[in-house]
């Protein structure tokens, strides 16, 4: 990811409206929001006799139809997509550029749960996000509760099955892999795989993005663990028990990885996703010099999930940047930023992957033995780790 | 000659403060392997989101400065005029704020709010909220300095000189109190300019949320924000206090007797 | 109306109040109305709700395993550990807090002193979350600054076995606006110890012990009890710091609310209700702790 992209080119959103005007704004505001909601959907969605804020699919119109639909919306919110996370910065511009409409991406470090959360808060406000991408239990969590809209976007049938809802409410749209980031300004000597993070050399290096209760990111980390330990999808304990022991040794150090953190030394090991650690390998170019691995012994697969919020703000615009993402040009934007997209194995048959970006991956042995959790393994593992955590590895 | 005792704790106060900023710039200007340099204060410096959001927090914080003394000062002034008695509730009230997890207090407001849904992504929920957000910290300086000065004395003074309460409480007691309104203005700018929770969860983009935001993604981002941050806010406070100074704003001055 | 209520509660135990009226013409009550309401709206109905949330069931029934969930060793322990934490930086950010103060405004110290340490509070008061973090690992981390000077000057403070990423840690760092915040608070009733009355006692013989335990002192307490109270509470409701600096590895009672409410992994919001209804039974247990000692203390500035 180049620098370029995080500053300038994206454009997040603004509604900034004086505070010291509010009266004015007031009525400004109560304007533009009752006409936006007086119709439940802004009349620009409905063209030549389709709402689009019903349509389960382009079903047979053209694509262009959608498109003109989504322009006469005017703009599109997203939320949760930090610019250099699967190389969203990239997308929301190519998709702002391509089709001129005005991107507002809001709260980028948001959970999945804040996610969800903020669909039903702000419902009938002209900040409902239009769609999300979210954990697949919080997709499950979302459908459950009325918060999506069904939709199957053209290439519906590429999707893996297993990554996708049958009612198509919500669809995986990339995936990744636990890897090892080493700063090699900080250790010389990368560990390459599991068992490795034990050796003495690593006290006080080790480190996960978060808390596994918490962060989708290390609880991968920890299942990545437990396949490694003799665990499986269906026995996450080894995981636990590996981390506490790492604890107690002293290797584990008990903060959270951020790219500030990995560069000042705090942990100059991260285990995160492959798409973020092979992200700041090419954004710090050397400086430092940073090393990604993939761990051979415990490949664990992860991948979120896309849905349109039944309640979108600009419904044609949200099937419009659905279609966007699963076209070619988006799943190869995502794999850009190292993010493996959902359609990947499509795009590799019809040979559309460049040589260059090809390159730049990991060998796809590396992907081979990658298992991806079911939703039921997941929530199954997810309440281990609640009860387990923390007596565990905090010792309360 | 100032005594030794309090040359000692000042300095161990100034020590502890300034030793962290240090740290934290010489982190801000590291940009390459050995290298020293100001890229990473350019490129901050440099991003439109800095500067809209920075502007945005900004004027929330003047906001709830304005909105907060309005509410409070004749409060707070009536309460210990004429109700002391409900001072321990409004004790407790004033603590309240600091117990109610601003998630939870948000996920409340929005809730309560959703039928007026114009008025959620107004920003002027932001400063409904923050004045609630930093009641404690409002209340106890307003409170602390109404008691240290002779409120009771005073208002009868005036009031045979027949004053009416709104001039009273503009012209006698507001200007007694002056050095606690600042107190009060100075906590407040700050805290609306760190508040981070409320604004993330309505999702408008203030300066918090923004170096939230730097700070998870980029390497030395946020130590670069921090300073900046850090010397902004110190700025918008120092302004604060010179316009106290101009306006004549001093010490509560000497009272008729003691308390 | 609530407020005439509470009223007569308060009457009935006239306890050194014989001066204060007890009938409260109406206007009184009038004048306190706004804030009432506001506070009504925008701070009780959203606490209620987290209340009645606390004792719901997922499918919306009245239950109180959500709080008897507490109980739990894991959240019991983060009540603990949060308090511990909010209670120490709370009393060594007071009486740090107190010497600083005392120390700016007392004789012979240039007035700009005074004036940089309140605006420079103003500002401290508030860093908090992750450049705070930053700040402190740039400073105490494996490699900070402080940390190498003091593996210079021989103290290897890692091996001694500290890390920034304890409770220790957690507290050092949270003092960074605790102690600002009392500065900021204490001021103004530091002023209000008239320089005046130490000449007055200094010419009726006292000394400064006698000025400090007749006058001083039991002037000073009230509002140094009310800070201690904001102080804890001010700690004890922190959530961006401990979570940037620790990541849920230290158990403290916000970060489980923020996990709970907001994690990537599972969400029950019932449960974080009943973890901030925990905080507010706290809370108000402080409070009450806090009223017998506001009433001694003021027992104390009677005589």
């Amino acid at each position: 990811m180049e620098r370029e992209e995080l500053k300038g080119a994206l454009s997040r959103r603004n509604f900034m409206v004086k505070a010291t005007l509010a009266g004015v704004s007031l009525v400004g505001f109560g304007a533009l929001s009752s006409f936006l909601e007086a119709c439940g959907a802004a009349p620009s969605a409905t063209t030549k006799g389709i709402n689009w804020a019903k349509a389960t699919s382009l079903e047979g119109r053209p694509l262009s139809e959608l498109v003109s639909a989504a322009k006469k919306e005017g703009f599109l919110n997203v939320i949760a997509l930090p610019p250099n996370w699967a190389n969203y910065g990239t997308m929301i511009s190519t998709f702002q550029k391509k089709y001129g409409i005005k991107v507002n991406s809001f709260a980028p470090d948001d959970s999945s749960a804040q996610e969800n959360n903020a669909l039903s808060s702000l419902r009938g406000t002209s900040k409902e996000p239009d769609a999300v991408d979210v954990g697949p239990s919080f997709a499950v969590a979302g459908k459950k509760e009325g918060l999506y809209a069904p939709y199957k976007v053209a290439t519906w049938d590429t999707i893996p099955d297993y990554m996708k809802d049958p009612d198509s409410y919500w669809y995986g749209d990339y995936y990744g892999v636990i890897s090892f980031g080493t700063n090699l300004k900080y250790v010389s000597n990368p560990p390459k795989d599991w068992s490795d993070l034990e050796k003495p050399e690593y006290k006080g290096k080790v480190s996960i993005d978060g808390d596994p209760r918490t962060a989708a990111d290390a609880f991968a980390a920890v299942w990545a663990a437990a396949l490694a330990m003799g665990g499986s999808l269906d026995d996450i304990t080894p995981g636990i028990d590996f981390f506490a022991h790492l604890k107690k040794i002293g290797n584990l150090v008990p903060t959270d990885n951020y790219p500030a953190n990995i560069v000042n030394g705090t942990t100059p090991i991260a285990i995160k996703w492959d798409y973020l650690n092979l992200g700041y390998k090419y954004q710090w170019n050397g400086n430092p010099p940073y090393e990604v691995t993939i761990p051979p012994s415990g490949v664990l697969g992860g991948y979120y999930c896309q849905a349109i919020s039944a309640y979108a703000a600009t419904p044609a615009a949200a099937r419009l940047w659905e279609e966007f993402i699963y076209s070619d040009e988006g799943q190869i934007i995502y794999l850009a930023g190292f993010a493996h997209p959902a359609r990947y194995e499509d795009l590799v048959r019809r040979n559309k992957i460049p040589a260059s970006l090809a390159a730049k991956l990991p060998p796809a042995s590396a992907y081979a033995k990658a298992q991806f959790p079911t939703l039921a393994q997941t929530a199954k593992a997810a309440a281990v780790v609640q009860a387990q955590w923390g007596p565990k590895v905090l010792g309360a | 000659m100032p005594p030794l005792w309090a040359i000692i704790w000042l300095v161990l106060g100034g020590l502890y403060f300034l030793v962290p900023l240090y740290a934290t710039a010489q982190f801000s200007f590291e940009t390459g392997s050995h290298g020293l340099g100001t890229s990473s204060y350019l490129s901050v410096l440099q991003s439109q989101d800095f500067i809209h959001d920075f502007v945005f927090s900004l004027e929330l914080a003047v906001g709830t400065v304005l909105l907060s003394s309005a509410l409070m000062v004749p409060t707070v002034y009536w309460i210990n005029l004429h109700i002391p008695q409900v001072r321990r509730v409004v004790e407790f009230i004033s603590i309240l704020p600091l117990v109610v997890p601003p998630v939870a207090l948000a996920v409340g407001v929005a809730h309560f709010f959703s039928f007026v849904p114009t008025l959620l992504t107004n920003p002027i929920i932001l400063v409904l909220a923050y004045v609630i957000i930093t009641l404690p910290f409002s209340y106890r300086s307003l409170d602390a300095g109404m008691r240290a000065i002779n409120f009771k004395v005073l208002t009868e003074a005036a009031q045979s000189l027949g004053a009416s309460w709104w001039r009273i409480m503009l012209f006698v007691i507001l200007p007694n109190i002056a050095a606690s309104v600042l107190a009060s203005s100075f906590l407040i700018v700050t805290i609306v300019m760190g508040e981070y929770t409320f604004a993330s969860l309505l999702l408008f983009n203030t300066f918090p949320v923004y170096i939230e935001y730097v700070g998870q993604t980029s390497a030395h981002g946020a130590a670069t924000l921090a300073l900046i941050s850090f010397a902004l806010t110190w700025l918008a406070i120092l302004g604060i206090a010179w316009i106290g100074s101009r306006i004549g704003i001093k010490q509560p001055s000497t009272t008729i007797g003691a308390r | 109306m609530s407020v005439v209520t509470e009223q007569k509660a308060v009457s009935v135990k006239p306890r050194g109040q014989e001066k204060i009226r007890f009938r409260l013409p109406s206007a009184a009550i009038l004048g306190v109305l706004p804030f009432f309401a506001y506070v009504a709206i925008l701070l009780v109905v959203p606490t209620l709700y987290l209340v009645v949330g606390a004792f719901q069931s997922q499918s919306g029934g009245f239950t109180i395993q959500n709080v008897t969930e507490l109980l739990q060793s894991q959240y019991l322990n983060a009540y603990l550990t949060s308090v511990e934490v909010s209670g120490i930086t709370a009393v060594v950010g007071a009486l740090f807090g107190l010497f600083v103060a005392a120390a700016a405004i007392s004789e012979g110290i240039p007035r700009w002193i005074r004036q940089l340490l309140s605006t420079f509070s103003g500002v401290a008061a508030n860093f908090a979350g992750i450049p705070l973090a930053f700040a402190f690992i740039a400073t105490l981390g494996l490699n900070g600054v402080a940390t190498i000077l003091l593996k210079d000057m021989g103290l290897d403070i890692y091996k001694m076995g500290f890390t920034l990423f304890s409770l220790a840690g957690l507290s050092i760092t949270y003092i960074y606006f605790q102690l600002p915040l009392m500065i900021l608070v204490i001021l103004p009733t530091l002023d209000g110890l008239r320089k005046e009355w130490h000449e007055a006692a200094a010419n009726l013989g006292a000394s400064r012990l006698q000025f400090w335990l007749h006058i001083g002192l039991p002037i000073l307490m009230p509002s140094f009890l009310a800070s201690l109270v904001l102080l804890f509470g001010n700690a004890f409701s922190a959530y961006a710091t401990p979570y940037a600096l620790t990541s849920g590895y230290l158990n403290i009672v916000t970060v489980l609310i923020g996990s709970v409410l907001n994690g990537n992994v599972t969400a029950s919001p019932q449960l974080g209700d009943a973890l901030a209804f925990g905080m507010i039974v706290i809370v108000a247990a402080t409070m009450f702790v806090y009223g017998i000692l506001q009433r001694r203390a003021e027992r104390w500035l009677r005589r």
